[in-house]
């Protein structure tokens, strides 16, 4: 009997000890958890910490990063178990739902000016509500980055690449250049007679995936040149325009790209990562974002270009415009802390600290000419990117509820056209099912 | 001796008579033992390469700009900036403090599984009870449920416990018994003979000191096989923990996710990624490595039971 009595006494050890080393890590409410995805922003956010600390001593600033594929997760996860951070890195499409579960505070009350930031990134964090529940941090704009020795071997000149055009019917300057950089394994390019699109050695163009409803940056840099917009307002539109003649042919001539061999076919994609092609040589040219920079810029033995986005039937370029935000959770132990740290992210003096690391344009156009220089110092122009916001052709990044519906809809849509299992027209009918999201969301609310 | 080294002499001729189709079963096998380790030397070979240089070298077989840099990275000696130089993750990974919630994690729901499991095969195979044959039935049943059906429930069971993000609520679903170990240890336990049982019972002994003196120790060995699978089971636990830990309680195989793309559309940190996988995979190595031979021996031994 004393055996059984020892071994019980030794589980319960065992599990209580277990218990309460889990339990250990126990919250202070001076010190301010806040969550951000991107490593390479660590740095000059621990910089901005700490230069917070020091002004308000009795606060302690505790930076998490975690991947983007675990970041969500662990969030909701940490809503959920009431465990979130106070303060964390918010994105415009995750946001809307945050809003709607209650998740966030409004930050009306900060001492944020709000009107320091660039055009229209303030005015995305909107609530419906007319309520504010992001202090802009920074923004992102796409561009198309370039091997500069394949486009020298195809005799394509620099200027050119500045000043490519584009339309749907025949694809403009941006297709010939496509064409003329694809290259089959007998070294025929894709312009040539005898090139087999069966057998491609080098892509002119990269594929990452279908972009699903948004397209960031995989299609809404040439789709948003024909004055086609994603939806009827912005922020908080409530009709999708996926049944546009302008959005369907434009995305009808991109399918065709592969089907010409100009570009991988979609099922390749699957488990591979776009940049990483790239930089093994397998594509000439990578439409892609600004926070990307840093990793196009990282692989050995790639002379790095970046050109800015076509223009497009209606004479101007055209960039999705992407903010990212910082946002208080509703279950903080500490708001007033919580604000005050917001309101430090938000200032020139935090934003410029992030600006000098040379990663992401911070939302201050100050702090992010700043950026510019770091990124200069490095060799690598990033104008493509800046012109967008200079010469005014952004659009901002569609807000819209039911986000996750509609990406569940649009995404097999988008794929099926691009394995050519289905025609542009599908659209029509994938529009039509997004759009009774939002009628059936009005019934809901009449309801209630 | 001399008729040993006739044998022997014999066993000669006859290998070489059949060389061709010796030769051939070599290569047969050779490519089989080359295709099986390829992909383990595919992960020695790109966590011994240049992050930042794997793209370009992407066919190469040896290690790409030889260095030791994602170990580095792995184990926390490596900076950020030092990270993001090599075409690292540049995130941080509190290796050791992962290292030992695995191991506590995988320890402790194995013994009490083990524990626990057989105790239920004992009273399934050896105790009388009314209805035992169909409450073993819808036991076994439970084999048939997906794990991820009962995450859920799992999960807002152990929230209302208020034990998320402690290692408690990550072992409590496990602890207790999974139904493969008590089928398997209730198979056994069929199989061992009743006669030393009814011998230590006219003894005088209870059942629980049966259970524990006698049946036990005779069960070492598919208990200690049990164990293995179960710990190494637990050790690749991904989903569970994922959910339930926090970063104090943190897992191993969750926190390979730092190698993972950082930013949305990113390309991983492979040699990263790889260098922790290889490093993770470490104790299940020693485990079999130590215990190998006892696995192999009890299935002889049930063999001859």
């Amino acid at each position: 009997m004393s055996r059984m009595k020892k071994i019980a006494a030794g589980t319960v050890a065992v599990l209580s000890v277990a218990a309460l080393g889990g339990c250990a890590g126990g919250d202070d409410p001076n010190t301010i958890d806040y969550w951000l995805w991107d490593a390479n922003q660590l740095p000059g956010y621990r910089q901005c910490a700490a230069d917070f600390n020091a002004a308000n001593p009795d606060l302690t600033v505790k930076v998490t990063q975690l991947g983007w594929d675990d970041y969500w997760g662990k969030l909701t996860n940490g809503m959920v178990a009431e465990n979130a951070p106070d303060v964390f890195t918010n994105h415009l499409s995750k946001y809307p739902d945050y809003l709607r579960f209650e998740q966030l505070v409004p930050l009306d009350d900060t001492e944020v000016d709000f009107d320091r930031y660039a055009d229209g990134l303030a005015d995305l964090w909107v609530g419906q509500d007319g309520q504010r529940y992001g202090v802009p941090k920074d923004w992102d704009t796409i561009a198309l980055f370039y091997n500069r020795d394949m486009l020298s071997d195809a005799g394509i000149s620099e200027d050119e690449m500045a000043e490519l055009t584009w339309n749907a019917e025949d694809g403009g300057t941006l297709e010939d250049v496509i064409a003329h950089l694809t290259i089959d394994s007998a070294g025929v390019r894709g312009d040539e007679e005898g090139f087999d699109k069966n057998d491609v050695e080098v892509y002119g163009m990269g594929l990452a995936n279908s972009g699903s409803g948004m397209g960031q940056a995989e299609w809404s840099w040439f789709t948003g040149t024909t004055g086609w917009t994603h939806t009827n307002e912005n922020p908080w539109g409530d009709h999708y325009n996926y049944d546009d003649e302008r959005f369907q042919s434009a995305i009808a001539w991109w399918a065709g790209l592969i089907d010409k061999g100009y570009v991988p076919r979609l099922e390749t994609t699957v488990g591979a990562s776009m940049p990483d092609n790239f930089g093994a040589g397998k594509a000439a040219i990578n439409s892609h974002g600004s926070w990307m920079i840093g990793q196009y810029a990282s692989y050995d033995g790639i002379d790095l270009g970046i050109a800015p986005t076509p223009i497009g039937p209606e004479g101007e370029r055209a960039s999705m415009f992407n903010g990212l935000a910082d946002s208080i959770w509703v279950g903080t132990d500490n708001l007033e802390g919580s604000k005050k740290w917001v309101e430090y992210l938000g200032s020139p003096a935090c934003q410029d600290v992030i600006g000098d690391q040379g990663v992401v344009f911070p939302a201050i156009l100050s702090s992010a000419e700043r950026a510019v220089a770091a990124y200069e110092e490095r060799g690598l122009d990033v104008s493509a990117f800046t012109e967008h916001v200079t010469d005014g052709t952004t659009f901002l990044f569609p807000i819209t509820a039911n986000a996750a519906q509609i990406d569940g809809i649009m995404k097999p849509a988008m794929d099926s056209i691009l394995t050519g299992q289905a025609d542009v027209g599908s659209l029509t009918d994938a529009n039509t099912q997004v759009n009774r999201l939002f009628e059936d969301a009005g019934e809901d609310a009449a309801d209630d | 001796m001399t008729t040993t080294t006739t044998i022997v002499t014999q066993g000669r001729r006859i290998r070489r008579r059949v060389t061709w189709g010796a030769v051939f079963g070599w290569i047969c096998l050779g490519i089989a033992i080359a295709i099986s380790i390829l992909p383990f030397y595919w992960v020695l070979r790109t966590s011994l390469s240049m992050n930042s240089a794997l793209a370009a070298n992407s066919s190469s077989l040896l290690p790409v700009e030889f260095n030791l840099g994602a170990f580095a990275r792995v184990f926390g000696l490596q900076s950020t900036e030092e990270a993001l130089a090599q075409g690292g993750s540049g995130a941080e990974i509190n290796f050791w403090q992962y290292l030992l919630n695995s191991t506590i994690f995988a320890t402790l729901t194995t013994a009490g599984a083990v524990f626990f499991s057989s105790m239920a095969a004992y009273a399934f195979a050896r105790l009388r009870w009314k209805h035992r044959d169909l409450v073993f039935g819808l036991f076994l049943a439970t084999v048939l449920v997906p794990p991820i059906f009962t995450a859920l429930p799992n999960f807002l069971l152990i929230k209302n416990l208020g034990l998320l993000g402690t290692m408690f609520g990550m072992i409590l679903p496990y602890i207790f018994m999974t139904p493969f170990a008590i089928f398997f240890m209730r198979q056994f336990f069929l199989n061992m003979s009743r006669e030393v049982e009814e011998a230590a019972m006219i003894d005088g002994a209870s059942q629980w000191r049966i259970f524990m003196q006698v049946v036990l120790p005779n069960a070492a060995a598919p208990l200690a096989t049990l164990a293995l699978l179960t710990f190494m089971g637990q050790w690749n636990e991904y989903f569970w923990p994922l959910l339930v830990s926090d970063e104090s309680t943190r897992v191993l195989t969750v926190g390979l996710g730092t190698f993972k793309s950082q930013s949305p559309q990113g390309a991983p940190d492979w040699s990263g990624l790889m260098a922790a996988t290889l490093v993770s995979a470490v104790p299940v190595l020693i485990l079999f490595a130590v215990f190998g031979k006892r696995i192999v021996n009890s299935i002889g031994f049930s063999g001859l039971k």
